[in-house]
């Protein structure tokens, strides 16, 4: 009866408009084309993959490994047989390097990765139930912010828990307690961030439509906080390496004969006059992982970021073509 | 006319405008603020959006300027571009002269002497134009410091009282050791144009001032942009979408799109006498508070072009009714029509659309629809929602610790109306006015809440388990404001549909062919399903919503502003929309809206809320024509009307002040405190208003009436309340603008 049924010309015309030009650009691949838009996020990711294969394959290239003692290169500055020389206890440092890199970053993707998969599960609870629940979460939230994570660390990998200790290797031991205590932060971001997304339209309209919470909460929450996530598991895993270098470094982290960069560090420190090698080496491999985490970080924040200024490269393109047209 | 938009794009020299410059007729030095050929282009992911393309016009002192346009037109940009506030990534290029001066070009720190100074702005959002940290007689000061360093203590902060009093602040020198979240937004907005007249600027840009205003605080604030222009003698550029809002203020209007003015001219020429199809349909869309005769609205169908792709013919071509292979070979240029040199419009059949053509011809409106409840009497149709009492009471408390009650804020008390079958039910008021909390309250929908919500027959005092509000919830769907907000950016629209279809517990192939049938009843291709939310406009989402309220057969639907967010000439489409499924569907509507142009086209009844209660009730047409309450007839006269002579000669009522703190209704009538008949009651009289209550009356025939009738006569579909409602107006709120006084020289 009216003319709203029928198909207008000028919606057809707008829909060829709109299919042939393409407008309309996934968001992934936006947030694609911004990452690799940014030269040092880039060069962060390749640093960071560069480092993970050498610490997964580097050990075959040579025949010493970390824990065979070499008696006629105790303590030698890095030469052909030793590339990067050998501690003055005759270990390879080349061996112990891969070794404490593979460990590193163990510890940093796992506590990364699954702090924030705690921490998304924790707040988003804490966001659907409300009320008592999220009183009741929120301060056992509070309370594990609180609580010495130092002391803790200390007494669970030297002091107490003798059983723990002969079962567990000491890496695995410091990923629990990184774990304990690294989720909070992220997780009282996410239940702000979902209490707020609660509040959003979409959200009351399925509530109005008598969606169960549980449902919603799973399909319209959980993916709409993603990027956040993202972007957490970068920061968790840079974190996570930190502290295992710190930890390890005061001497309360893994324990000899387990071998972690901070381990290399902090073993080396007394002697950076007397063996350089022993101690800038894992230094620097530290500083490549990190870095590149950061850089990394750097570009997906860019690349997520809805106001970011990363424009488009239509403008250099443009002003070639122009010119070119001029020059011609 | 002093004040002429000079057009032409300087590549074509020939234009006659081009050629009234060169013979001197109007010399561009007269002009406070001269544009010419201002191009901005942006740079996305999509490659360089040319956002303005080719404005020229000059602005003559004291005169005003309003730019029109939808959203994405380029208006924003334009006098963004003019103050020299774009990013550093915008391409900005052309001229902008002000006083002869060249502006375009100038460094950030030199554009400084300028901005605040002989260019002024006031920005949409008086909620974020304010420092929160900084007294407000701080931030009028600091305007007041950068341009005149010289200035004593003394006189800067009386300058700011005397700035302060002349926007209307009572007690100006108290309030200047206001913070601004002590105001509310109405007296934000009128610090920010007390800001920007600080330093007696040249030129006022005003970018839609008043859009995030309620309709009587825009009529407050549009009176204290009158005054300010009157006392420094600024020239304003009025950016807006509203039609109404420039009508009574404009001299000259400058339609825009795609980026380009396709018409500009002098206020009544565009009005009366469009000759654009652009015009005309944004004309036509407007739906008009003061005209009862029912007739659908103009939708211009489809969406403004993508800038990134020059044009290759007319802009407005791909939507336009009368578009014809001629249109499609180049841009037309502005060019004078025949009914002046000085009006000028971008269509090369502007001379055969003269002031008699018809609007709904041109754009092919759809039939008024006729709904099959429409012939039966309101009495005999079904109840589909009954509020019986509903009142909902938050308590305010103070105190850290000890949490003390020190008052009630009565957000919704006593609410008593129902809503019959195949009719559209409105509640208009104020924002805080207790509009969205009725809503809230119908929606919520449980056993604890103070009176009685029946829905298709189900109440929630009686049966409020899950299987009854399942019952409720396919009786009863809800569209709501943002469209943008109420869909999930990460569902595509086959989602989005199949979510409320699911939870019915409907089978996979039946939800697919319901989900067919809903894009086509809402009018978008069904093989769109498949898409998300974002690559749609405006009006598409609000119509995938309308959709996804429709899913499960709803006998009502809530409609919580369905087309505030939306631009005129879609919002005609939507509005269109519902009108059809109602009387195709027979469905009833609850809706709230502070556009009461759009109540009076959609609803058949309306209730006006004030402070949390009711103080008009009734038919549409009765209350819009014969408002009894004072408040009614505040509101009413409040909405601008796109109707120049009317504007500039009607009657205006001004309310003073703000909505109350619902903390200090006072005892007695709510509308005490702001009413314009108090205020001019006798003491003796007043003293009855402040002490008692009034209640909801029925309007009762006038005695000569009722005489003459043979029969009694039946019960009019009016209630108000108020004790003196044929009381006088008093004279401070009352406003007329002269005729004569604006086009004095």
């Amino acid at each position: 009866m009216t003319n709203l049924n029928a198909v207008d010309p000028a919606a057809v015309a707008q829909d060829a408009h709109l299919e042939g030009a393409d407008v309309v650009i996934g968001k992934n691949t936006i947030i694609f084309r911004r990452f690799m838009r940014n030269k040092t996020a880039v060069a962060g990711l390749a640093i960071f993959l560069a480092l993970t294969v050498f610490s997964f394959v580097g050990g075959y290239f040579t025949q010493w490994d970390k824990e065979t003692i070499d008696p006629f290169n105790i303590g030698m500055p890095p030469s052909a047989e030793h590339y990067l020389g050998t501690s003055q206890a005759g270990i390879d440092l080349y061996a112990m390097t891969v070794e404490g890199t593979r460990i590193s970053i163990l510890i940093g993707l796992i506590v990364g990765l699954v702090s924030v998969l705690v921490a998304a599960v924790y707040g988003c609870t804490m966001a659907y139930f409300g009320g008592k629940v999220d009183k009741v979460m929120l301060f056992i939230l509070e309370a594990l912010i609180m609580m010495p994570a130092l002391l803790v660390v200390a007494v669970a990998t030297s002091g107490g828990g003798e059983g723990l200790k002969r079962d567990l290797p000491s890496w695995l031991l410091l990923i629990i307690v990184l774990l304990v205590f690294s989720w909070m932060g992220t997780a009282r971001l996410i239940r702000s961030l979902s209490m707020s997304l609660m509040q959003r339209d979409f959200v009351k309209a399925s509530q109005y439509m008598g969606v169960p919470a549980r449902r919603i909460v799973w399909r319209h929450l959980v993916p709409n906080i993603g990027s956040l996530l993202v972007l957490d598991i970068t920061r968790g895993v840079t974190g996570a390496i930190l502290a295992e270098v710190a930890f390890s470094f005061i001497g309360i982290g893994i324990k000899v004969p387990d071998v972690s960069l901070g381990v290399l560090i902090g073993g080396a420190t007394s002697q950076v006059q007397t063996f350089p090698w022993m101690f800038w080496v894992p230094l620097t491999v530290m500083f490549l992982l990190t870095g590149s985490l950061a850089m990394m970080n750097d570009g997906l924040r860019d690349a997520f970021d809805p106001s970011s200024s990363s424009s488009g490269s239509a403008k250099k393109r443009a002003l070639k073509t122009r010119v070119k047209g001029n020059a011609s | 006319m002093s004040s002429e938009i000079a057009a032409g794009r300087v590549e074509q020299p020939q234009s006659p405008a081009e050629r009234l410059h060169v013979a001197g007729l109007h010399a561009p030095s007269d002009a406070i603020l001269s544009v010419r050929d201002l191009n901005v282009r942006f740079n996305t992911e999509n490659g360089i959006v040319h956002a303005v393309r080719g404005v020229d016009f000059d602005l003559m002192p004291g005169k005003t300027l309003g730019i029109v346009g939808e959203s994405g037109s380029g208006k924003s940009v334009t006098s963004l571009a003019i103050m020299g506030l774009l990013p550093t990534t915008a391409e900005v290029t052309g001229s902008v002269r002000l006083k002869g001066k060249e502006l375009l070009g100038l460094s950030d720190k030199a554009m400084c002497e300028y901005r605040g100074n002989e260019l002024a702005m006031v920005f949409q959002d008086p909620l974020s134009s304010l420092t929160p940290v900084y007294t407000v007689g701080t931030q009028i000061i600091e305007a007041l410091t950068i341009h005149n360093p010289g200035m004593s203590k003394q006189t800067k902060e009386a300058r700011a009282v005397e700035l302060l009093a002349m926007v209307g602040i009572p007690s100006p020198k108290e309030r200047l050791r206001a913070f601004p979240h002590e105001f509310s937004g109405g007296m934000r907005q009128r610090v920010m144009i007390a800001i920007a007249i600080a330093n007696n600027p040249r030129v006022l840009i005003a970018d839609e001032p008043t859009t995030a205003l309620d309709v009587t605080i825009q009529a407050q604030v549009l009176e204290v942009l009158h005054t300010a222009q009157e006392e420094t003698g600024a020239a304003v550029v009025m950016i807006t979408h509203d039609l109404g809002v420039v009508a009574g203020m404009a001299d000259d209007i400058m339609v825009m799109y795609a980026g380009r003015p396709v018409e500009t001219g002098a206020v009544d020429d565009i009005y009366y006498n469009p000759r654009m199809p652009y015009t005309m349909g944004l004309l036509g869309a407007v739906p008009r508070v003061d005209v009862a005769e029912k007739s659908s609205l103009v939708p211009i169908e489809g969406m403004p072009p993508n800038l990134i792709h020059p044009p290759t013919g007319c802009s407005f071509a791909p939507r336009c009714p009368l578009a014809s292979d001629a249109c499609l070979e180049g841009e037309p240029a502005l060019a004078p029509v025949p009914d002046g040199p000085l009006h000028l419009a971008a269509c090369i059949k502007s001379g055969s659309l003269g002031g008699d053509v018809d609007v709904l011809d041109v754009f092919a409106a759809p039939p008024v629809p006729v709904s099959r409840f429409d012939a039966i009497p309101r009495e005999e149709r079904a109840t589909v929602l009954q509020l019986k009492d509903v009142r909902k009471h938050f308590p305010l408390t103070r105190g850290a610790l000890l949490k003390k009650r020190i008052g009630t804020v009565k957000a919704v008390d006593g609410l008593t109306f129902d809503i019959r079958e195949g009719e559209c039910f409105s509640i208009v008021g104020e924002s805080g006015s207790g509009k969205t909390t009725t809503l809230l309250e119908i929606m919520e929908f449980h056993k604890d809440q103070d009176g009685e919500v029946v829905i298709g027959g189900i109440s929630n005092k009686k049966a409020a388990d899950a299987r009854a509000k399942s019952a409720m919830r396919r009786e009863l769907q809800m569209v709501f404001q943002d469209p943008t907000g109420a869909l999930d950016p990460r569902f595509t629209v086959y989602e989005v549909l199949a979510e409320p279809l699911q939870n019915a517990g409907m089978e996979k192939p039946a939800i697919r062919k319901r989900i067919m049938e809903l894009m086509k009843l809402v009018g978008l291709q069904p093989d769109h399903v498949n898409r998300f939310p974002n690559q749609f406009s405006g009006g598409q989402r609000q119509r995938i919503g309308i959709a996804r309220a429709l899913a499960v057969n709803p006998k009502l639907v809530v409609l919580d502003e369905p087309v505030s967010a939306l631009d005129v000439s879609v919002q005609a489409g939507v509005i269109n929309l519902l009108d059809k499924l109602r009387a195709e569907l027979g469905l009833s509507y609850l809706l709230v809206a502070h556009d009461l142009s759009v109540v009076r086209h959609i609803s058949n009844r309306v209730a006006v809320m004030y402070l949390g209660k009711i103080v008009e009730i009734g038919e549409v047409d009765r209350v819009f024509d014969n408002p009894r309450h004072p408040y009614t007839r505040a509101l009413l006269s409040a909405i601008p009307v796109p109707d120049p002579q009317l504007e500039r000669t009607r009657e205006r009522i001004i309310l003073q002040g703000d909505l109350p703190s619902p903390l200090d209704a006072p005892k007695g009538c709510n509308f005490a405190t702001r009413c314009p008949v108090f205020a001019a009651l006798p003491k003796t009289k007043q003293e009855k208003c402040l002490t008692l209550e009034p209640p909801l009356l029925p309007v009762t025939p006038s005695p000569a009436a009722q005489t003459l009738a043979a029969d009694p006569l039946p019960a009019l579909d009016q209630r108000f309340a108020c004790f003196f409602p044929d009381g006088e107006i008093d004279e401070d709120m009352l406003v007329v603008h002269e005729a004569a006084d604006h086009h004095a020289p």
